[in-house]
């Protein structure tokens, strides 16, 4: 694409976007390209990330999320497009002149400082006087509950203590924006949780503006302020994330976040904002905005998250019919996998939190399944049909 | 494109130092090309009478001499090389292992004169084995080994074995475990896991370490000229007869450009063979 | 049990000349014999003491340090280029500097004392250093290179995000984590220009003499023990120099022969 054409675009964009609420940005991404070889990373990005606020990029590996976080940073340029720091143009300034923080996934600590110089390499890098630097670094070990620590090498520390001086050396000169790489990936299980709550804790006492980037949808929803799903080089979606697990804005953020069951159904009517569906024998309210170009009598693909579902009760109005296939045990819940050809290719997914499910639904036994609440969501049918399977992130 | 500080700073010195070699060889090339004078430093015009000459069979056959040490040495070089090369990366001692690459790796720092003068003392008429052997009654006089192709290859074999040891054992440190005990698990016995994953995977080692090892026999002339006693001839010391004795410069030149051809020539021989062997690899 | 045999011989055949050349070293008598008859130390005197190898040891300190520095100063900054950056005739630069390795050594002598004989050049020190510095540049540039692959570039990113400039990334990550990778070339460096002898042979003249050249020469004219006695000592300090080099650098990981984790 020649530059001229990428210009004429991005003014588009700065058209449509409300100039007012700049002030109100922190980093600010105006259709945004990036390009290796043949390979388009990321296209035509623009997002903006509100000041104070928590931004997940959520995306599968390869989707374009470390590219623009790469990009924010300053390691990677723009080949067309731009971007703004607190509303200053940044594309051509260095990542050194960017006063940005950034926690790297294995974090980088330098092997050959103390901790203390690791975290006051930044303080150092800015001309800081001495018993001013460490004070700081004594304030940023103290902001990330690690202490005592100062005199040993990285290697000596755990993962997680790993994590924490990472944390306090992108804090320490009080960055514009905090950038994090997955920062949690390498951290066991349990770690991870107690890690995940301390960060968010300390982002919002700090009202540090953020961007984090995670793979792990249950990390982006219980972290975020609002999350930007990205796919193929694109943001399919930015919201809250409550917005993005019940209004996806298409297929791919329904299936991505989230657990999801999706069921062949057919359009039957549709009334002002909503439409009615078909799914086996019930007839199920659904927004109409995703279906403007579907036709009542025509297939839909109905996306129906698992706690949704559930086994019909005496008098209930069953939806489908199907057959247990397998269990799946959770400890505080059952996951329990239905052979439902008539609606679903692969199985069904029902959720249950009764204690016996599994010796109250055997498997082989028949059983009647019903939709619960309004939560479902109805997209046009993929051309080549064949029942999306159960997918979880 | 990204920002390349520095850049002009960090490449000018070696180019400079890559162009001040080539301006050497070009200058050896020049001479080759060039008449000799007798008894003058100074050379004459273009000719290609030093070509000629070298296919006197004098000539032709120093130079079969050294093909066939170089040969000779590459392949004793290998086979002595292998085992301790994969001793040193299978070792589960550190003190061993540490011990091992230590013995294996100094005679590659000791020099070739040293080094030369080592074996004189080992094989020389009044010298290590001969006093041995003679002491033990197994012989009743000295046994010539010194000026014999045999006592030269056996010290060439002694110079090159350190870095085919250190080519081979990076070839085998990189082979993972795994494939051996893969082998092993689906009913190879040790020794047809070894020939039939870990040979073939250490491949580009072994021609790597053949290549070098060429190379380097190709080169020594300490050790033909001291152990080979004017007996046993290479192109290096015709070269310095020529050169620094007879100041014959023309001449030493063009044997060097046939010499560094014939180097060339074998290197890209081997290359080639590797070519199919490569897939293989580890990488 | 017949590997370990086969290591065990194949080692012992590595150490023999060392062995051997000890033993005669500590032989009173000038002609060798085995087992010496009467031990003595006064070839180790003798040894010191001769002028060829004093002035030899001195020249060649000079020559390899002179070299070594040299080759490390350009090997570094080329293999960085190498490693990070992308210029005009990068991989000929490389392939000809590297080629040094595979040209024959005498091949590499001749030149260099034509080429400084035609450009007016005094068989002086400098043409014994630039010739050496074209020797031993392509184990520089290979150590640094390894250690630049090694180290994490995540480290220097990280460096830029907390406001390092690229220099002062250079000087406070880069450099400082290379340093075990430019010792190392260094040392190798300095052994293998301290021991270069035939492409020397070439080079050198009486005055800038090194101790391998003086050490032929002296084979050449004289058979006592002499020699002998100085190739102990030589191998002594090599050995001593590369077991401590083992110790404080991983002699293995500069070698690139540790199995990987």
């Amino acid at each position: 694409m020649s530059s001229l054409a990428a210009e004429r675009r991005l003014e588009g964009h700065a058209e449509t976007l409300p100039t007012s609420g700049s002030d109100d940005a922190s980093v600010r991404l105006l259709g945004t390209c990036k390009r290796f070889g043949a390979v388009t990373a990321l296209e035509d990005a623009t997002i903006s990330v509100r000041r104070g606020e928590l931004m997940s990029l959520l995306g599968p590996s390869g989707c374009g999320k470390t590219t623009l976080l790469n990009l924010v940073a300053g390691f990677l340029a723009a080949d067309s497009g731009q971007i703004e720091i607190d509303g200053e143009r940044v594309n051509d300034i260095p990542t050194y002149k960017r006063e940005i923080g950034m926690m790297f996934q294995n974090y980088a600590l330098f092997p050959h400082m103390s901790i203390a110089e690791n975290v006051g390499y930044g303080l150092r890098m800015r001309g800081i006087a001495k018993p001013d630097l460490k004070r700081r670094v004594a304030e940023a070990l103290a902001l990330v509950r690690l202490t005592g620590v100062e005199d040993r090498r990285p290697h000596q520390l755990s993962g997680g203590q790993q994590q924490r001086v990472a944390l306090a050396r992108a804090l320490v000169i009080s960055p514009r924006v905090l950038l994090l790489d997955e920062p949690f990936s390498a951290l066991d299980r349990n770690l991870r949780a107690s890690m995940q709550i301390e960060i968010k804790e300390i982002q919002r006492q700090l009202g540090v503006t953020t961007i984090f980037v995670t793979h792990d949808q249950g990390e982006a929803l219980s972290l975020s302020d609002r999350i930007a799903v990205m796919f193929e080089g694109r943001i399919r979606q930015v919201g809250t994330p409550d917005e993005i697990y019940r209004r996806p804005a298409d297929r791919f953020v329904a299936s991505f976040v989230g657990d999801v069951n999706v069921l062949r159904a057919r359009l039957d009517s549709v009334d002002g904002g909503l439409a009615a569906v078909t799914l086996g024998r019930a007839r199920i309210s659904v927004s109409r905005e995703p279906l403007t170009r579907v036709r009542p009598g025509d297939r839909v693909d109905l996306f129906v998250r698992p706690e949704q579902v559930r086994f019909a009760q005496a008098g209930e109005p069953i939806a489908v019919e199907g057959t247990v296939a397998a269990h799946i045990y959770q400890g505080d819940h059952v996951n329990l996998y239905v052979d439902a050809p008539e609606v679903c290719a692969s199985r069904l997914l029902v959720r249950s939190l009764e204690p016996d499910a599994i010796t109250r639904w055997p498997i082989g036994a028949r059983v009647g399944v019903s939709i619960v609440g309004t939560g479902a969501i109805a997209f046009e049918a993929e051309p080549d049909q064949r029942g999306g399977e159960p997918r979880s992130g | 494109m990204k920002p390349q500080p520095f850049l002009r700073i960090f490449v000018s010195p070696a180019a400079l130092c890559a162009l001040g070699f080539l301006a050497a060889m070009a200058t050896v090339l020049q001479y080759s090309l060039r008449a000799y004078v007798p008894g003058s430093l100074d050379v004459g015009g273009f000719t290609l009478d030093n070509f000629t000459a070298l296919l006197r069979p004098l000539y032709a056959r120093v130079f079969l001499d050294t093909v066939w040490i170089c040969f000779l040495t590459a392949a004793c070089t290998l086979i002595v090389a292998y085992p301790v090369a994969y001793a040193l990366v299978h070792a589960q001692n550190r003190l061993i292992k540490a011990a091992i690459l230590v013995i294996a790796v100094t005679p590659l720092f000791l020099g070739e004169v040293v080094r030369t003068y080592s074996w004189i003392v080992v094989l020389g008429n009044n010298g290590f084995i001969n006093s041995v052997l003679l002491k033990l009654g197994l012989i009743d006089r000295p046994l010539q080994i010194m000026f014999t192709t045999f006592a030269v290859v056996t010290a060439l074999v002694h110079v090159t074995l350190p870095v085919m040891v250190i080519m081979l054992a990076a070839a085998l440190a990189h082979i993972d475990p795994a494939y051996e005990r893969a082998a092993q698990s689906l009913g190879a016995g040790p020794i047809r896991a070894f020939l039939s994953v870990t040979l073939p995977l250490s491949t580009p080692g072994i021609i790597a370490g053949v290549a070098t090892a060429f190379a380097w026999t190709f080169s020594a002339f300490a050790t033909p000229q001291l152990i080979g006693g004017g007996q046993v001839n290479m192109i290096s010391n015709l070269v310095y007869q020529l050169g620094l004795a007879s100041f014959n410069f023309p001449f030493a030149a063009s044997l060097s450009v046939a010499g560094l051809a014939l180097t060339f020539a074998v290197l890209s021989l081997l290359r080639v063979a590797a070519r199919p062997l490569e897939r293989f690899g580890p990488h | 049990m017949v590997g370990t045999l086969a290591v065990l011989a194949i080692l012992g055949f590595v150490i023999l000349p060392a062995v051997v050349v000890t033993l005669a070293a500590f032989n009173d008598k000038a002609i060798l014999a085995f087992p010496p008859e009467t031990w003595s130390w006064r070839w180790f005197a003798t040894a010191l003491a001769y002028d060829d190898f004093r002035s030899g040891c001195v020249n060649g300190l000079i020559v390899a340090g002179w070299a070594s520095s040299i080759a490390l100063l350009v090997g570094t900054a080329f293999a960085f280029a190498l490693d990070r950056y992308a210029f005009p005739l990068k991989r000929t630069i490389e392939a000809v500097l590297l080629s040094s390795l595979v040209v024959p050594h005498f091949t590499i002598g001749l030149g260099f004392l034509i080429l400084a004989a035609q450009i007016g050049w005094a068989r002086g020190f400098a043409v014994v250093v630039a010739c050496h510095v074209v020797l031993v540049l392509p184990f520089v540039l290979r150590s640094v290179y390894v250690s630049l692959r090694n180290l994490d570039q995540r480290l220097e990113l990280a460096a830029a995000s907390l406001g390092a400039s690229p220099a002062r990334v250079l000087g406070t990550v880069t450099l400082p984590l290379l340093v075990p990778g430019l010792v190392g070339g260094w040392l190798l460096a300095a052994i293998l220009s301290f021991n270069e002898f035939t492409a020397s042979l070439f080079v050198t003249a009486q005055r800038t003499q090194t101790l391998p050249v003086a050490m032929y020469n002296y084979v050449r004219e004289y058979a006592d023990p002499s020699m002998a006695a100085l190739s102990v000592m030589y191998i002594l300090a090599t050995a001593t120099l590369l077991t401590v080099a083992n110790a404080y650098l991983g002699l293995g990981k500069v070698l690139n022969v540790e199995p990987r984790r």
